[in-house]
C-alpha cells in the first residue's frame, strides 16, 4: 500500500494536488482549536482564491507571453455576476456558476478577437481599458452592482433533493481548497497536452508554430479565455467566502498584485502559484504591514521591488529555489564535514593524549 | 457653432496632454522595445515634487515645474540605468511587467513621501475675466492656450529634433534596430536614456497640465495614460507622429460623444470603436507593417 | 518517370521596389532531392517562405499534389493549413521551444494530427489519452530513426547545435511529410555532422518516401546529396539542372564569382 502511493506521488502530479488540497484542509481545524487566528483563516482563503486566479493568468503570462490587466475586473465580475443572479433570480449555485463562467468566455471571446489579431501587446492596452469599465460598472450600475455599498451574497448553498443545505465558514474553506485542487488539475491537463505545447510554441516562435500548423489567434484566445474564465470563477470563490463584494476591490493595483504572484511564484509552475500568493499576499498581511505599519504603501513597494528583482536576477521564480538550496547544500556539505573531521579528530588526539 | 468651437477648444487642451503621455511612450516603445505601463506614475511622482514644493515651500508655480522637469530627468535617467538597461536582455513580456512593478514601487513610494492628502496645484495663468478670450462666443482661457502653445511647441522641436539632428537620428536608428545601430557606433545606450529622460519630462508636464482640473493624487493620470495608450494605438506604434493625430482624434470623439451620447459612458464607446478601428487597420491610421523576417 | 508534386510556375515577389523573386520556375517530383542555390541575397528563403505561405503578396502558381493525391494551389491555403498537405519546413535560424523537453517539441510537429480537442484535454477523456500515447510513440520512433531517444527528456535549451538541427528535422516528420523545405540545414554543422547529415538526408528520404527541398551554402554537400539543383540570382533562375551540369554551367559561375568587368 505505502509502496503503491509512493509510486503514485512519484508519477502523478494530480495525486501531488490532491494531497496539498488534503494537508490545507486541516487550517479550519487549526482555526477551531485556537492554533491560528480567526482572521488568518480569512487570509488562507483568500491566498487560496488569489491562487487560482494566478493559476489562470500564468496561462496567459507564462505560456502565451501575454499580459491582462483586467484580472482583478474579472474577477470582479464573476463574484457581481453570482451575487446578482443568485439574489435576483434566485438560480441554484452551480448553475450561476456555470452562466457567470459562460458570459466570462463569452466576454473573453470578444475582447480577444478585437485585441489579439495582430500584435501581442494591444491586449495588455485593451484589457487596461476593460478593466476601467467594468470598475465603473460595478461602481455606477446600482441595479447590478449595488453601487458604492456593494452587495451581499452567502457561503455556497447547494439544493439537495428536499431541502438546500448551506455550507458553513469551515466548510467553504474546504470547498475553496477543493476548486484549487481542481483548477490546478485543470491547469496541469492543459498544458501537457497539445494545447499547452502550442501555447509555447506560438510564444517562443510564432512562425515555427505556424510552420506546424498552431493557428496563433486560435491559441491566444484559448489562453485568454481561459484565463479569463479561470477569474471570474476566482471572484465567484470570493464572493462566496467573504459573503459580500465591495466596488472599490477590483482595481488596476489588484491586477498587479495577482502578476506579481506569478512572477515571483515563477511562471509555468503550478504550485509556484500557491507559493506566489502567499509571498505577495500572505506575508504582508501575517508579517510586514505590522512590522512596516508607519509606511502605508508598504505592500506595494515589497511587491513591486520582488517583481523587479526576481525577473532581473531569479527568473524562474521562488517555487525552483530549494533547488538551489540543494546545490548550495552538496557544495558546502564537504567543507561541513571535513570541518566537523577535523574537530572532532582533534578532541580525540586531546583525549588520547590527556589519557 | 459656439458649442462646436468649444468642444474643438477643450478637446485641443485636453488632445496636448494626452500627446505629451503619448509621445513618452511611443519614444520609449522605440527605442528600450517595452509599452511603459509606468509612464503615468512616473509623471505623477514628479507632479507630486512640484505639488509638495508649491505648497510646502511657497515656491511660485513657474519655478516648480521647472524644478520637477529637472526631477522627471533624473527619474528617467535614473530608472533607465538601474533597472531597464541591466534588464535588456529579458524577454518582452518581462519587460512589460517590470514596468508594472514600476507602477507598484512608486504608488507604494507616494504616500511615504508625501502623505496620503491630495495636494493641488494652480494653473499657470489664472483664470479670470480678463484672461479669456471669446472666439464667436465661445471662450478659451490664456491658460489653456498656453497649454497648447507650450504642447504643441515641444511637440514641434522633438520632431525638428528626430528628423534633422544628429541624435535624432540616432534615435530613429536605434528604434529601426538596435543591433545594428550598436553595430554602426551609435551609442544607443545613450539613446535610450535620453528616450526615458525626455518621455518622463512629458509625463511630468502632462501631470502638471491636468493638475488644477484634478488636483494632484496617485491616480491622477490614470485616464491620461489610457487615452494615451488608445491614441498611440489610433495612431500607430511605428509612427511619431500618428500617436499625436490619434491623441487629438480622441480627444475631439471623447468629447462629442460625452455630450451628444452620454456623460457617463460616452468615453467607452469612443474606446470601443478604437478596438474596432484596430480590428480593421491592425497596425493603426499611421502604422506601417513590418516585414518580418522569416 | 517519376511523378512531379510541386511545379512552382512564373513566381515573382516584391518588397518595395525590390524584385526578390522574379519569373521563377522549376519543379520537383517524387522522391527526389531539390538543391536550391545562388548568392547571398539571392531570394532562396524568400521562395521558401513563398512556398509555405509565410509571404501572401506573391504572383504566380504554386501547384503542390498533397499527401492525400489531390493537386492544390498553396495560394489559396493559409499558412497554418499548409503542413495538413504534407508540406512542412525548417528554419534558418533554429527554431525550437528552448524550455521544452526534445519530445514534446518533437510532438508540436504533430499538431494538427489531433482530433480531440481542448475539453477533451482538460477532463483526460479515454481517447484523449489514447490519442496522445499514440503520437507520443510516433515521436519516440522518429527520435530512434534519428538516434535522438536517449535524450527525449532533456529540455532543449543548452543541446549543442548539431542536435537542435536534428530535432528540427524530427519535428517535422511528425505530420507525414510528402516534401520537407530544409532552410540551410548544414549551417554551423562541422565536417562530420555535415557527412552525417547527409546520410541522413538520404535515409529519409528512403524510409518516408519524401521529396526534400533545400538551400544550402556548403556546395560540396548540395553537389553530393542532390538529384537536381535550381540556381538562383537577384531572383532570377540561372539553371535548373543536374549538378554535374550546374557545376560546369558558365551563368551559374559568373554569378557566383561576380561576373568580369573587365571583359
Amino acid at each position: 500500500m505505502m509502496t503503491y502511493l509512493k509510486q503514485l506521488y512519484k508519477t502523478s502530479y494530480p495525486f501531488r494536488f490532491l494531497l496539498f488540497g488534503i494537508v490545507l484542509s486541516f487550517l479550519p481545524l487549526l482555526s477551531d482549536l485556537d492554533i491560528i487566528e480567526f482572521s488568518a483563516l480569512t487570509t488562507w482563503a483568500q491566498i487560496i482564491i488569489f491562487a487560482v486566479v494566478a493559476l489562470g493568468l500564468n496561462l496567459l503570462l507564462g505560456f502565451s507571453g501575454l499580459i491582462s490587466l483586467s484580472t482583478a475586473g474579472f474577477m470582479g465580475f464573476g463574484a457581481y455576476t453570482i451575487t446578482f443572479l443568485s439574489n435576483r433570480f434566485d438560480l441554484p449555485f452551480m448553475l450561476a456558476i456555470l452562466i457567470t463562467l459562460a458570459i466570462a468566455a463569452a466576454i473573453g471571446v470578444f475582447i480577444g478577437l478585437l485585441s489579439l489579431r495582430v500584435e501581442g501587446i494591444y491586449l495588455a492596452i485593451a484589457t487596461l481599458f476593460v478593466g476601467e469599465i467594468l470598475q465603473q460598472i460595478y461602481k455606477q450600475v446600482d441595479w447590478f452592482s449595488g453601487g458604492f455599498s456593494g452587495v451581499r451574497f452567502h457561503y455556497p448553498q447547494f439544493n439537495l433533493i428536499f431541502t438546500t443545505i448551506e455550507l458553513t465558514r469551515n466548510q467553504t474553506f474546504i470547498f475553496l481548497v477543493a476548486c484549487l485542487v481542481l483548477v490546478m488539475t485543470v491547469i496541469y491537463n492543459i498544458i501537457n497536452s497539445r494545447t499547452g505545447r502550442a501555447l509555447m510554441a506560438m510564444s517562443r516562435s510564432e512562425h515555427a508554430a505556424q510552420a506546424m500548423g498552431i493557428n496563433i489567434l486560435k491559441y491566444r484566445l484559448v489562453a485568454f479565455v481561459t484565463s479569463t474564465v479561470i477569474a471570474s470563477f476566482s471572484g465567484i470563490l470570493y464572493a462566496s467566502f467573504m459573503r459580500g463584494v465591495e466596488p472599490t476591490t477590483w482595481n488596476l493595483n489588484l491586477s498587479l498584485f495577482i502578476i506579481a504572484m506569478v512572477v515571483v511564484g515563477g511562471y509555468k509552475s503550478i504550485f509556484g502559484m500557491f507559493l506566489g500568493a502567499f509571498v505577495i499576499h500572505g506575508i504582508p498581511t501575517f508579517w510586514l504591514n505590522e512590522m512596516f505599519a508607519s509606511i502605508p504603501g508598504f505592500a506595494y513597494i515589497f511587491s513591486g521591488v520582488l517583481i523587479i528583482v526576481i525577473i532581473m536576477f531569479y527568473s524562474v521564480g521562488l517555487i525552483h529555489i530549494h533547488h538551489d538550496i540543494k546545490k548550495l547544500y552538496l557544495k558546502i556539505k564537504p567543507y561541513v564535514i571535513k570541518a566537523y573531521k577535523k574537530l572532532f579528530t582533534k578532541k580525540q588526539e586531546k583525549g588520547d593524549k590527556n589519557a | 457653432m459656439e458649442t462646436t468651437l468649444r468642444i474643438f477648444f477643450s478637446s485641443l487642451e485636453t488632445g496636448s496632454v494626452y500627446a505629451l503621455a503619448s509621445l513618452g511612450i511611443v519614444l520609449i516603445f522605440r527605442t528600450s522595445k517595452t509599452t511603459n505601463f509606468a509612464q503615468g506614475v512616473i509623471g505623477t511622482f514628479n507632479g507630486y515634487i512640484a505639488a509638495t514644493l508649491f505648497l510646502k515651500w511657497g515656491w511660485g508655480i513657474w519655478e516648480v515645474t521647472a524644478c520637477a522637469l529637472f526631477t522627471a530627468f533624473l527619474t528617467g535617467i535614473l530608472i533607465d540605468t538601474i533597472i531597464i538597461r541591466p534588464a535588456s536582455k529579458v524577454n518582452p513580456v518581462s519587460k512589460q511587467i517590470i514596468t508594472l512593478g514600476l507602477i507598484m514601487i512608486i504608488l507604494g513610494i507616494l504616500p511615504w513621501l508625501f502623505g496620503i492628502d491630495f495636494l493641488s496645484l494652480p494653473r499657470f495663468i489664472p483664470i479670470t475675466e480678463s484672461t479669456r478670450i471669446s472666439v464667436l462666443g465661445a471662450s478659451i482661457t490664456y491658460n489653456a492656450i498656453f497649454v497648447i502653445l507650450v504642447s504643441s511647441t515641444l511637440m514641434g522641436l522633438l520632431f525638428w529634433f528626430l528628423k534633422y539632428t544628429k541624435w535624432g537620428l540616432a534615435i530613429r536608428v536605434t528604434a529601426a534596430d538596435d543591433t545594428t545601430s550598436k553595430l554602426m557606433g551609435v551609442p544607443t545606450k545613450t539613446v535610450t536614456m535620453i528616450s526615458w529622460a525626455t518621455a518622463a519630462m512629458f509625463g511630468t508636464l502632462a501631470a502638471i497640465f491636468i493638475a488644477p482640473q484634478t488636483n494632484v493624487n496617485p491616480l491622477m493620470l490614470a485616464d491620461v495614460q489610457i487615452n494615451a495608450f488608445f491614441a498611440a494605438v489610433l495612431g500607430g506604434f511605428t509612427s511619431f507622429i500618428g500617436p499625436v493625430v490619434g491623441a487629438f482624434i480622441l480627444a475631439i470623439s471623447k468629447n462629442l460623444s460625452l455630450i451628444y451620447i452620454s456623460d457617463e459612458w460616452g468615453n467607452v464607446i469612443v474606446y470601443l470603436l478604437v478596438l474596432v478601428v484596430l480590428f480593421i487597420k491592425p497596425y493603426g491610421l499611421f502604422g506601417k507593417k513590418g516585414v518580418k523576417k522569416v | 518517370m517519376r511523378k512531379t508534386i510541386l511545379n512552382i510556375n512564373n513566381l515573382s515577389m516584391q518588397f518595395g521596389g525590390l524584385k526578390a523573386v522574379d519569373d521563377l520556375s522549376f519543379d520537383i517530383k517524387e522522391n527526389e532531392i531539390v538543391g536550391l542555390i545562388g548568392p547571398n541575397g539571392a531570394g532562396k528563403t524568400t521562395v521558401f517562405n513563398c512556398i509555405t505561405q509565410f509571404y501572401k503578396d506573391d504572383t504566380g502558381e504554386i501547384i503542390f499534389e498533397n499527401k492525400a493525391g489531390k493537386i492544390v494551389d498553396l495560394n489559396k491555403v493559409s499558412v497554418t493549413k499548409v503542413i495538413n498537405h504534407g508540406l512542412v519546413r525548417t528554419f534558418q535560424n533554429v527554431e525550437l521551444v528552448k524550455d521544452l523537453s526534445i519530445i514534446d517539441n518533437v510532438l508540436i510537429g504533430g499538431h494538427n494530427q489531433y482530433k480531440t480537442g481542448v475539453l477533451g484535454h482538460i477532463l483526460k477523456t479515454k481517447w484523449a489519452k489514447l490519442e496522445e500515447k499514440a503520437q507520443y510513440e510516433k515521436a519516440l520512433k522518429i527520435l530512434k530513426f534519428l538516434n535522438l531517444d536517449g535524450l527525449k527528456d532533456f529540455y532543449a535549451y543548452g543541446q549543442p547545435y548539431g542536435i537542435l538541427k536534428k530535432i528540427e528535422i524530427a519535428r517535422t516528420l511528425m505530420c507525414n511529410p510528402k516534401l520537407i523545405i530544409l532552410d540551410e540545414p548544414a549551417a554551423g554543422l562541422n565536417d562530420v555532422e555535415t557527412k552525417e547529415l547527409a546520410e541522413l538526408i538520404h535515409q529519409i528520404k528512403d524510409e518516408y518516401k519524401c521529396s526534400i527541398l533545400l538551400v544550402e551554402h556548403d556546395m560540396g554537400f548540395v553537389m553530393d546529396i542532390c538529384d537536381r539543383i535550381c540556381a538562383i540570382s537577384f531572383g532570377k533562375l540561372l539553371a535548373f539542372d543536374t549538378p554535374k551540369n550546374i557545376q560546369s554551367n558558365k551563368t551559374v559561375q559568373e554569378a557566383y564569382l561576380g561576373g568580369n568587368d573587365d571583359e
